[in-house]
């Protein structure tokens, strides 16, 4: 059964997650001030464009982390995801079709444990930004404190407007069954 | 202290950021983040956690809040490599203390630990690039 499943798995491995996820928006200073504030973040160089110049930038950037932020897939669209996932439907993309061979195996919830970010510049408002995932890494099943699951690495290439880089991710997260967490296989 | 006026060793000061559950959802939306584990108690119950939980994503924003508290605002976060331990709870208080592990040219490595009561909430390598005082970004 696991041996089933890992085999299910291993051609995923290197393929292109989903199409290239363009960016709903401009990079936007409102959204940054957003994030600035629910983090309590006072560095100026968010919020303040005369602060920001007075540093070297030419205008306000936004936090570093918030680049993965840019290319979330909005609120609407993750009610659909979650609409078709509850109905078993997965769409032709090789993310999708992953999950649906983890959801039927059982490994349903989600926790992220990893993130590296590279970036290559910072952003400003006006930038518009497109993200290309790849699956680079699926884990053999483990047992893990929160039950069995697969860990799963995507690749993640962030670039600008004009194809320029602003950054490389590796993020990592477990699929798993909460259901075997206090199972004593 | 003026930066980059440290070396291998020097510690950050440590920053108590009290977390509750306002601030868990707030940051997670701030990130146009909708799982459910970061705002509902019961589906996350429902996925095997006593609460919701702080994102990853909001945990590398406190990350970089933290740094940046220190060096000040010329600097640019070059990269960071995060790894997560227990997660954030609401009622929880994250202590960040940080350590130059690392200076070569303008650029500083520090690691950054999050500790809450029941252990180590994250481990973060970042780089920062501070260009000297009125030098070229």
């Amino acid at each position: 059964m696991v041996q089933e499943l890992e085999q299910r798995c291993a051609p995923f491995v290197g393929e292109v997650a989903e199409p290239p996820r363009v960016a709903r928006y401009d990079v936007d200073a409102a959204m940054i001030r957003n994030w600035a504030e629910a983090h309590d973040d006072s560095n100026p160089v968010y919020t303040d464009p005369e602060a920001a110049r007075a540093t070297g930038r030419r205008d306000v950037v936004g936090p570093p982390a918030m680049i993965s932020t840019w290319v979330m897939a909005g609120y609407r669209r993750h009610r659909e995801i979650h609409r078709l996932r509850a109905e078993g439907v997965s769409e032709d993309f090789a993310y999708s079709r992953l999950l649906a061979v983890l959801d039927e195996a059982g490994f349903t919830s989600v926790v992220a444990t990893n993130v590296e970010q590279d970036y290559a510049r910072e952003l400003h408002p006006g930038d518009r930004v497109t993200a290309h995932f790849t699956i680079e890494d699926v884990s053999p099943v483990k047992r893990t404190a929160l039950g069995d699951g697969v860990f799963i690495t995507l690749h993640k290439r962030y670039v600008d407007q004009h194809g320029g880089p602003l950054a490389e991710e590796r993020f990592r997260l477990l699929r798993f069954d909460p259901d075997t967490k206090e199972e004593g296989r | 202290m003026t930066f980059p006026d440290c070396g291998v060793g020097t510690t950050l000061p440590a920053l108590d950021l009290p977390l509750d559950r306002t601030l868990i959802v707030a940051t997670a939306i701030a990130s146009q983040d909708f799982e459910d584990v970061h705002h509902d108690p019961g589906k996350a119950a429902e996925r095997g956690t006593p609460d919701i939980f702080m994102s990853i994503n909001s945990t590398n924003g406190f990350v970089d809040r933290y740094v940046t508290d220190w060096t000040g605002p010329h600097a640019r976060i070059a990269r960071v490599a995060l790894r997560l331990g227990v997660p954030n709870f609401p009622g929880d208080t994250m202590r960040l203390s940080g350590e130059v592990t690392g200076v070569t040219g303008d650029s500083v490595s520090v690691r950054v630990t999050g500790r809450n009561s029941r252990g180590v909430h994250v481990t973060a390598d970042v780089v920062v690039v501070v260009p000297a005082e009125g030098g070229d970004r």
